[in-house]
This record gives structure tokens, C-alpha cells and sequence, in this order.
């Protein structure tokens, strides 16, 4: 029965699918009586189907050397494609992973959307995501996998601008779209001209090629770059950041998802590519010269931000950065571990936050404080939440981020040295959030907030509880290293670097040994960081500008150049030929008459010969 | 049975135009008329044999034999998914006619006339036939657009005939210059397909070939007709002119610029491609500055005709086909798009993107015309899952060893199709919707149901696209196969490529794509 289910695993991304196509009904206007409600539960029904086929197959492969499903998808002209699925302990635990989230998501969101009107889109894009992702981590070529993450750009548009009649949600749905599908772009040249090079974009095949190519260095370096930048757009890497900054005006449950898993789709290509991208040199130094940049620019404006959800969105961004920079210096093991450590402890950060939102109507960490008593099972969430992702033992951040540090170490020191800053910067941010909505005095926003309902809280606490138990299943899986291979100095600065971070942070914003609003010494610095390094202006200045002066520029040309000098050339014979006017109405009749009059008897003189051959006594 | 496809929507015309039928049967009637035609059309597909690259089910009629013009219909694969679309998109154009209009029963027999113009021209196995149902388009169109276009009509049409003549007075002359040339005895496409001209003279008429097609498909910079007359037609008219009419510029290019003149069109590929890929950006581009929704599909529609040039100068057998089956996408995302866009004309009453919002409103909007519109845009904005992606990935991937450049340049194009159609989608469906105005007239399901079908049809074959490859894949096959062997150091290519085709050395040298 395992072994059935384990090889029928590839069903996962389906279950989504179906409960995405039968929500369609619970659209406006088709099923009235019922409310939009039972969309929703259908989903959570095929959603939990997911979750627990995965888990049941999971002992299976648990062990085992991967296995290869091939599905033909398309074979034309010498172009062969097949759908390879790869099933094996990690690509079944990532499904795990994604389908538990989705379902507590979308418990969550049960609660959370309690009144709105838009359910069965709602949950049919959570499904979308759901299945786009199951399908994304169980296939193993690269072509595929460009094929879903498109389609997942199109399911960002769609679930950011899910509150579409808000101006700022239209933007940020817009620039999500845009800016990610620049990566893809890149991503699709980076596909077109690996096929030639390597013939064959099964991710396994890729490896083998990889260790014997030979490309020239200008090749490699091309293809790497175009590589890189699909993952730069899907995890928010500078310069194409913005993006999650913006998509955090939609609403709070697919903020869960998204910040745990979506971004990390990028990452999960990064790693799959990581042989292809060792090729060049210049594609890994730029890989970690931008994760670099990335981490810690982010957690610097993530620091300035006042938005509860924008902050949090900055870290999700360095962190991506810190993966991106373990794929760079070849720490696979490190880059998976953070990915998995990261996606609980950000679900976690983000359902605490979406739960104070609900109930303080509002997202301003200025308005908040004081709600540790009010709050309490939230609150608790947030500092496991904190603790789970910054390098902390015994929870989950400190192992991955302990066993990326050790791994620096060796090799590259001060990319360590970055590392202990965004770690330490992380800590001071999260914990600076922490204290502007827990701590200190009440606020009229504040003063009213209970504990939402349970579908909210209950969602939350099991997410806490998955938290607090994940070092025990990585001591199971034997991810966590050995008290004697432990290096005590990098697990110390580690400690060291999130602990100074903590404490600064609650030394300012928990305990308020200064007044808040804090203002540095040099407001230019506050004001860079809290306007998102002035990106927005970077963009419009740029890449908006450009694009729309040349459309305007074009536009014009045709209208004026182009098509100006179609029209002089008719101006001019019309006025040379005065008789033909055909836009007054009896002219223009009798031009018609003349035309019909003529085709028709050319047909008739024509189709005269045609009969007359065919019956020869005519 | 080929001719059943030309003869029964034309006697349809003929039916619905002198016939006693009532006005309020007269939609009825036409439906049922192209109905027929859709369902032949699915039988002769039934009949069609996909892995034969050859002319098939020929019918001959001698008729004008001292001309060479004989009734010589014949269908290969490069001809039967036009001939499909042609059919199916008569008829969604047919149902998505306003009965209610003027001079209705002069509408539905022109637009019959039009369908079985169009089959013929796609149909026809003999070049002068092709040409004469060519231009028999030009007249029922001018019509079409002149009495129910909207603004504009009357300059839209004549601009629409004055090119449209000059299109076909160009093939003409290419077509009369081939046979004097060459001394055939007659307009078949077979005897004059295996000619061999100089190059020089098969320069001279490709050149003149590629205009008159040129005009038709349209490619910058002789499209300012496009623009004008999608804008200014009806719906049902945007569709047929968008949907089918343009692809038969597309058509010729390959049947008769590919075909009948390898050597040249080797000669020129490189040239070609550039033009393609001119083309892609510049519609694109020129798309994202309009302020008018139609106008900006009109657009759309010239930067996507650009990957079916590329495709077909890249001469690989993969992206040959892929120019077939981004024949096909296009034909169906742009009639999708006009569709819907059609709608949104008539039930808000503005095309204007500066008024528009917020139609996405599940209570007082247009929330399945505004789904299906995102799906359109997409589709043409090249997202996978959806037909456009594969028809434009396997012109890229069929092109990139040939052309890199312009293929990345297309790709590019392929990312500023998604600016404007976010644009178009941003303003449109999504935004508040201002309630003071909103007070729509209801969608009713059958204005829904020709986008319903079009968008079921875009969807099923971006899933499954071996529906839309496997007809045309033997001859697009062949096609490829029979052009002059580029492996021989002929010094003319060597030249050509040195001076059109600077390949960027991608080091290790690509295994050249299977030609075969």
C-alpha cells in the first residue's frame, strides 16, 4: 500500500488542481444559495489529500535512491518532451512541507477572509500555488520547471491584485508580474541556449554533462548569469526586490505562502542548477556578490520599515540572499536546510503578524504596543517565530545557518562575516518588531484586541508546535551534527552575533532605554532605508522611463512618420485623381456598384469557360 | 470534398443573401450553413493522413489551360490547420454577429462569401487560383468594414483596398514573373516548384513576393493599414480580418516564398529574421503607447506575426512547425481578445483605457469577460500552459541555433507583450469600479459563449499541444528537408552568412537541431 502510494506520488500536484477546477462553480453568479463558503472547504479537502498521500508514501522513499517517472509530453521535430518526475525523500518531504503549509493557510485564511466576497478565487489561486509547487519540486527538468514558475508568475499577479479595487494592491500586482517575469525572461534565454549545449534539460542529465563541459568562459558566464536571473526575481534579490515589498498589500494568508515557499521556488531552482551554474566563476561571484548585497541591504531596510508586514518581507528577501550565497560557495546541504528552517519560522512570523493585523486594523508598527497581555498565544508565536529563524539553538535557524557558517568558515571568512551581520541585523529587526507591537503602553489601536477565533489561532499554535519540534526531526533525518564535529568557535560567534542582536533590539524597543520613535543622528541614512534604498525612484527613473519614452517615441513615428507618408501618398493622388471621392456618399456608392459590377462579370466570364468546357453542348 | 468546403458556405451566401429567409432566421441560418462547414471540415481532418508531408485528396478540373489556371484544390499539412481555423473561426465570428444590425442579410452572406474565399485561397494547389481567391476577399471585406465598421470607417476601408490591391498586384507579378521566367506550363504549385531559377532572379521575385505578403500579414513598416481597419471593424469583422484573413500573408510566405524559392529565401534568411524580430519589437512596443484597448490588440497582433517570420527564416524543422502552430495560436488569442474587447465596447460603451475600471467587480462588472480577457491577454502575452508559450518556444528553440540574436531579441518582445497587456488588464479589470456609471447591460451567455470556446480551445492545446504539431509536422518536415543543403560550402552561403549571420561563437559548438 506505501509502495503504491510512494509510486503514485506525482499525484500530489493534482489534488490541488482538482480542488482548484471545483471552486470554479462558487465564482460570482453560478451557485447563489451556498455563498461563496464551499469553495473553500473543497479546497481544504483536496489540500489535506495532498498532505497526507505525501505523508503516507514518505516512509517509502525515506532511504531510497530516487526514482524516475517519464510522462511524454510533447515530441515534435526532433524535439523530445518528457515530464521526468523524480521521486525521492527529499522532493516527497518538500511536498510534505508545501501541502502542510497550503492546509494551514488555508485554515487560517477560513478565518481571516471570514467576510469576504472573494473565496472561490482565493482559494483556487492557494491551490494554484499549491499544485504549481508540488509540481515544481517533484519534476526534474529545467524546462518544466521554467514552465511552472511562469505559470506561478501569473498566480502572483492574480493573488496579489486579489483585492484588485485598491489602488496600491494594482501596483504591487503589477510590479510583481513585471519584475518577475524579467527574471523569466532571462530564465527562457537561459533554457533556449542550454538545450544546445547540453541537449537535455533533466536536471540529473545536467549534472553529468556538467562535470565534463567544456564551454568557453564568455559562454558559461553568459548562460550562468541568464540562469541566475529567474531565481533573482522569484526570491526578491536586488535588483529585482521590490516586488515582495509591494505584493504585501495583499491579504495576510496568501502572505504565509508566499514568504515560506513561493519565494522559495527560486531558491529551489538555484539549487538544482547549482552544477550548470559551477561552470563560471563570474555567475557564482555574482551569485554571492548579490545575495551579499541583498541580505544585508535587506535586513537594513527591514529594520527602517514601519509596515509590520513590509518588515518582514525585507528578511524574507535576505535570507533568499544568504541561500543565494550558499549556493554560491556550494553548500547544497546548508542552502536546503535554510530553505526548510526559514519557510516554518516565516509562516510562523507571518501568521502572528496577520493575526495582529485582523484585530488592530491596522499594519502601522507606530500604532502598535503593548499587547503581550492581550495577546499572549500571538505574541509567543512570534518570539518562537523570531528564534526559529535567526541562528538561536536549539530551534531550526541556528542549525541550518550554523552549518552554512561552518562551511564559510573554511573557505571564504568575511562571506562569515556577512553572514553574522544579517544574522545579528535579523535578530535586532525581529526584535524591534517585537517590541513595537508586544511591548510598552497601549495604544487606541491596541487597546481593544483579543485573540481571534480559532481558526486563526489554532493554525498558528500547530505551526509554533512544528517550529519547536523541528530540530528533533532533523536529529532523526541525522541533519544535525555530532556534539565532537561540532566547531565550538563558529557555533559561539554564531550565538554571539544573535544574542547581540536580541539584546540590542530589546534593549531599545522592548525595554525602551531610548524614546521611540528612534531617530538616528543622520536622518539621510534613516530616510534611504526606510524608503526601500529609494528603489522606487530607481525604477521609474530607469527601466519605466526608458520603455515609456521609446513607446512614445515609436508611437509617434508610426502615427506621424510612418503612416504620414502613406497618407501623403494618398493625399496626393487623391487630389490628383479628383474623381475619386470616395467618402462622399453617392460617389463612394457608385464606386462600390463598380467594383461588385466588375468582379461579377469577370466571375462570369471566367466561370462561362469553366461551364462551357464541362458541358460541351453549350 | 475540398470543394465542398470553398462551394457550400459560398451557396450558403448566395442563400442567405437572395433567399426568402426572414431577418430574425437569417443568424440561424448562416450558423447552420457554417456549422456544416465546421463539421466537413472535421470529417476532411478525419480523412487527412498526418504523416503524409504530400498534397492530399487533390481534386482537378481543367479549366483554363492555355492560362494554366485549372480548379486544382489540394491539402497538406501546411494548409490544413489554416483551412480548421478558418472554418472555426467563420463561425464564431458568424455567432458573434449582432442580428439586429442593418442591413443584416448583406452581412451574413458576406460573411459566408468570405469564410469559403478564404478556404479556397488556403485550399487552392494552383498559384493563379490562390491569387483569384485572394483578391475575391478584397471586395466582401471592403464592404464589411465600410458599412459596419465603426469611427472611421470609410478611410479604414479604403486604406485596407488600396493596400490590399497592391499586395495582390505585387504576387501577381511575382507569380506571372515565375512562369515567364521559367517557362512552366502552368500555375501548379508542383510544376513550379521544383524551378531553378538564377538567384538573382529568384531574388527579384521574392522581394516582391515578400512586400505583397508582407502587407498582408502585416510587417513593419507596411502596417499602417492594420491598425486603422482592426480598429475601425466589427467585431466579427476584427476577428476574420485578425484571425484568419492576416494569416493568409503568413500562408504565402511559407507556401510560396519558402517553397517556390529556396535558394533566395536562404539568401535572405538572415535578413529575414531581422525583420521578424524588427517586427516583434516593434509592435510591442508601439502597443504599450496606445490609449484605446482595440487599438492595442491591433498591435499586439503585428508583434506576433514578427516569431512566424523568424520561425520560417530559421528553416529548422522545429521551428518551422512552430511558425504553423503560431499561425494557429494567433488566429485564436487575437480572436479571443477582439471578442472580448468587443464586449466590453458594447456594454460599457468607451475603449479608453484612461476611463476604464475596475470591470473585474464580481457584482456591477464584467467578471467572467474580465477572466477571460486575463487569460487572452496572457495567452498572447506567452505564458505556458496556455496555446501561445509552445507555438513561440518552439520558434525560439528552433531558431536559437540559427539566429541567436533575434531569437533573444523576440524574447525580449515576448516581455513587453506582458508590459502592455498588464496595462491593458491593470486598467481594465482591475481598479475600482466607479459605481456612478456602472450601471452595465447584462453579458448574456451567448455573447459568453464564442470567447467560452475559443478560450477552451486556447487552454486544451497549451496543455496539449500535440494536437495542434502533429498535422503539420511531416510537411513542415519536408519543407526543411527540400531546401538546399546548407552543410556544402557553397560560396554564395558562406558569403551570406559572413555578412548577415555574425553567429556569436557559443565555444563548444552547438549540435545543430535535427534537420530532418
Amino acid at each position: 500500500m506505501i509502495q503504491f502510494l510512494a509510486e503514485t506520488a506525482w499525484l500530489v500536484p493534482l489534488y490541488p488542481v482538482v480542488g482548484m477546477v471545483l471552486s470554479l462553480p462558487w465564482s460570482p453568479g453560478i451557485i447563489r444559495r451556498t455563498g461563496p463558503r464551499p469553495a473553500g472547504y473543497v479546497n481544504l479537502l483536496t489540500t489535506a489529500l495532498g498532505l497526507l498521500h505525501g505523508v503516507l508514501a514518505f516512509p517509502a522513499v525515506w532511504h531510497q535512491e530516487p526514482t524516475y517517472l517519464y510522462f511524454p509530453w510533447l515530441e515534435v521535430a526532433g524535439l523530445n518532451l518528457t515530464i521526468p518526475i523524480e521521486l525521492s525523500a527529499l522532493t516527497i518531504g518538500a511536498t510534505i512541507v508545501i501541502t502542510g503549509l497550503n492546509l494551514l493557510a488555508q485554515v487560517y485564511a477560513i478565518g481571516y477572509l471570514e467576510m469576504d466576497w472573494g473565496w472561490a478565487r482565493f482559494f483556487a489561486f492557494l491551490a494554484l500555488f499549491e499544485a504549481g509547487m508540488c509540481a515544481l519540486v517533484l519534476c526534474n527538468s529545467l524546462f518544466f520547471s521554467y514552465i511552472l514558475l511562469e505559470i506561478l508568475t501569473l498566480g502572483t499577479y492574480l493573488l496579489v491584485g486579489f483585492w484588485l479595487n485598491q489602488s496600491l494592491v494594482v501596483t504591487g500586482a503589477r510590479d510583481a508580474f513585471l519584475t518577475k517575469r524579467v527574471g523569466d525572461l532571462f530564465l527562457l534565454m537561459g533554457v533556449l541556449s542550454l538545450y544546445p549545449l547540453a541537449g537535455t534539460w533533466d536536471f540529473s542529465q545536467l549534472g553529468e554533462w556538467a562535470k565534463t563541459a567544456e564551454l568557453a568562459p564568455a559562454t558559461a558566464t553568459l548562460l550562468g548569469l541568464a540562469l541566475i536571473a529567474g531565481p533573482m526575481g522569484k526570491c526578491a534579490q536586488f535588483p529585482l526586490h521590490l516586488w515582495l515589498d509591494e505584493a504585501m498589500e495583499g491579504p495576510a494568508p496568501s502572505t504565509i505562502l508566499r514568504n515560506s515557499v513561493v519565494v522559495a521556488t527560486g531558491a529551489w531552482i538555484l539549487i538544482r542548477l547549482e552544477p550548470v551554474l559551477a561552470l563560471s566563476p563570474v555567475a557564482l561571484t555574482t551569485m554571492i556578490a548579490i545575495g551579499s548585497i541583498t541580505a544585508i541591504g535587506g535586513s537594513l531596510i527591514s529594520i527602517a520599515q514601519i509596515d509590520i508586514k513590509r518588515s518582514l518581507s525585507y528578511t524574507v528577501s535576505a535570507y533568499m540572499g544568504l541561500i543565494f550565497i550558499a549556493v554560491g560557495t556550494h553548500h547544497i546541504a546548508a542552502a536546503l536546510l535554510l530553505v526548510l528552517s526559514h519557510a516554518l519560522a516565516q509562516a510562523l512570523l507571518t501568521m502572528s503578524a496577520g493575526s495582529i493585523m485582523l484585530n488592530t486594523i491596522t499594519q502601522d508598527l507606530t500604532q502598535m504596543g503593548g499587547l503581550w497581555s492581550r495577546r499572549p498565544i500571538s505574541g509567543l508565536s512570534f518570539l518562537v517565530g523570531v528564534v526559529g529563524l535567526i541562528g538561536l539553538p536549539p530551534l531550526g535557524g541556528f542549525w541550518a545557518l550554523l552549518k552554512l557558517a561552518d562551511g564559510l568558515w573554511e573557505s571564504r571568512p568575511w562571506l562569515l562575516v556577512v553572514l553574522l551581520i544579517v544574522n545579528g541585523l535579523t535578530a535586532f529587526s525581529m526584535m524591534r518588531e517585537f517590541g513595537l507591537i508586544f511591548a510598552g503602553q497601549t495604544t487606541p489601536m491596541t487597546v481593544r484586541s483579543p485573540e481571534n477565533i480559532w481558526l486563526i489561532t489554532l493554525p498558528m499554535t500547530v505551526l509554533m508546535g512544528l517550529t519547536l519540534h523541528l530540530p528533533l526531526v532533523l536529529q532523526v533525518a541525522g541533519l544535525l551534527p555530532s556534539w565532537a564535529s561540532l566547531d565550538k568557535n563558529v557555533a559561539l560567534l554564531l550565538l554571539s552575533s544573535s544574542s547581540m542582536g536580541c539584546l540590542a533590539g530589546a534593549l531599545v524597543y522592548v525595554v525602551q532605554i531610548v524614546s521611540t520613535p528612534v531617530r538616528l543622528p543622520v536622518p539621510a541614512i534613516q530616510n534611504l532605508f526606510a524608503n526601500d534604498v529609494y528603489t522606487p525612484q530607481l525604477y521609474r527613473s530607469t527601466i519605466v522611463f526608458g520603455v515609456a519614452s521609446l513607446s512614445r517615441l515609436a508611437n509617434w513615428v508610426d502615427r506621424f512618420v510612418i503612416d504620414g507618408v502613406v497618407n501623403l501618398v494618398g493625399f496626393v493622388s487623391l487630389v490628383s485623381g479628383e474623381a475619386l471621392r470616395y467618402s462622399t456618399s453617392g460617389q463612394g456608392q457608385f464606386y462600390l456598384f463598380t467594383i461588385t459590377f466588375a468582379s461579377i462579370a469577370i466571375a462570369l466570364i471566367t466561370g462561362w469557360t469553366l461551364i462551357s468546357q464541362s458541358f460541351p453542348i453549350l | 470534398m475540398l470543394s465542398l468546403l470553398i462551394w457550400v458556405p459560398v451557396a450558403g451566401a448566395i442563400a442567405v443573401g437572395f433567399a426568402p429567409v426572414p431577418p430574425r432566421l437569417l443568424k440561424l441560418t448562416s450558423l447552420i450553413i457554417s456549422g456544416i462547414v465546421l463539421l466537413l471540415t472535421l470529417w476532411l481532418v478525419g480523412q487527412f493522413d498526418a504523416s503524409d508531408p504530400a498534397f492530399q485528396l487533390q481534386e482537378y478540373f481543367a479549366w483554363l489551360p492555355s492560362l494554366g489556371l485549372n480548379y486544382d484544390l489540394a491539402i497538406d499539412g501546411l494548409s490544413l490547420p489554416m483551412v480548421v481555423l478558418n472554418s472555426f473561426l467563420t463561425w464564431i465570428a458568424i455567432y458573434s454577429s449582432n442580428e439586429k444590425t442593418e442591413r443584416a442579410r448583406l452581412l451574413y452572406a458576406l460573411m459566408l462569401l468570405v469564410g469559403g474565399g478564404v478556404a479556397g485561397a488556403f485550399l487552392a494547389h494552383n498559384l493563379l487560383l490562390f491569387f483569384l481567391f485572394y483578391e475575391v476577399e478584397l471586395i466582401p471585406f471592403y464592404l464589411l468594414i465600410s458599412i459596419w465598421g465603426g469611427e472611421n470607417r470609410g478611410y479604414a476601408a479604403t486604406k485596407f483596398l488600396l493596400y490590399t490591391a497592391l499586395s495582390g498586384a505585387l504576387i501577381v507579378a511575382a507569380f506571372l514573373g515565375l512562369i515567364w521566367f521559367t517557362d512552366a506550363s502552368s500555375f501548379t504549385y508542383e510544376s513550379l516548384a521544383g524551378q531553378s531559377l538564377s538567384l538573382s532572379l529568384q531574388l527579384v521575385l521574392l522581394v516582391t513576393l515578400l512586400i505583397g505578403f508582407g502587407i498582408k500579414v502585416p510587417l513593419f513598416p507596411l502596417h499602417t493599414w492594420l491598425p486603422d481597419t482592426y480598429v475601425a471593424a466589427s467585431t466579427p469583422v476584427a476577428i476574420l480580418l485578425g484571425g484568419v484573413l492576416a494569416k493568409l500573408g503568413t500562408y504565402g510566405l511559407l507556401r510560396f516564398g519558402l517553397g517556390l524559392f529556396p535558394d533566395a529565401w536562404m539568401f535572405l534568411a538572415p535578413g529575414l529574421a531581422t525583420w521578424g524580430t524588427i517586427s516583434v519589437l516593434y509592435g510591442a512596443i508601439v502597443a504599450i503607447a496606445q490609449k484605446d484597448i482595440k487599438r492595442m490588440v491591433a498591435y499586439s497582433s503585428i508583434g506576433h506575426m514578427g516569431y512566424i517570420l523568424l520561425g520560417a527564416a530559421s528553416l529548422t524543422a522545429l521551428s518551422v512547425v512552430g511558425s504553423v502552430a503560431q499561425m494557429v495560436a494567433h488566429g485564436l488569442i487575437l480572436a479571443t481578445l477582439f471578442h472580448l474587447v468587443g464586449i466590453v465596447e458594447t456594454k460599457v460603451g468607451t475603449r479608453e483605457l484612461d476611463v476604464l475600471n475596475g470591470l473585474m467587480n464580481p457584482i456591477r462588472g464584467l467578471p467572467l469577460v474580465s477572466a477571460l480577457l486575463v487569460l487572452g491577454g496572457m495567452a498572447s502575452a506567452g505564458i505556458p500552459g496556455l496555446v501561445g508559450f509552445i507555438a513561440e518556444f518552439m520558434v525560439f528553440q528552433g531558431s536559437y541555433s540559427i539566429f541567436p540574436w533575434q531569437t533573444l531579441f523576440c524574447v525580449v518582445g515576448s516581455g513587453l507583450t506582458a508590459v502592455y497587456f498588464v496595462i491593458l488588464l491593470n486598467r481594465t479589470c482591475f481598479g475600482k469600479l466607479d459605481n456612478a456609471i456602472a450601471y452595465f447591460p447584462k453579458v448574456e451567455w451567448r455573447e459568453r459563449v464564442p470567447a467560452l470556446m475559443l478560450v477552451i480551445s486556447i487552454v486544451f492545446l497549451g496543455i496539449q499541444p500535440t494536437w495542434l504539431v502533429r498535422w503539420s509536422e511531416a510537411t513542415t518536415t519536408q519543407m526543411v528537408a527540400a531546401m538546399p543543403d546548407t552543410s556544402q560550402p557553397l560560396a554564395l552561403q558562406t558569403f551570406t552568412q559572413e555578412i548577415f549571420a555574425p553567429r556569436i561563437s557559443l565555444g563548444m559548438q552547438p549540435e545543430p537541431l535535427p534537420r530532418s
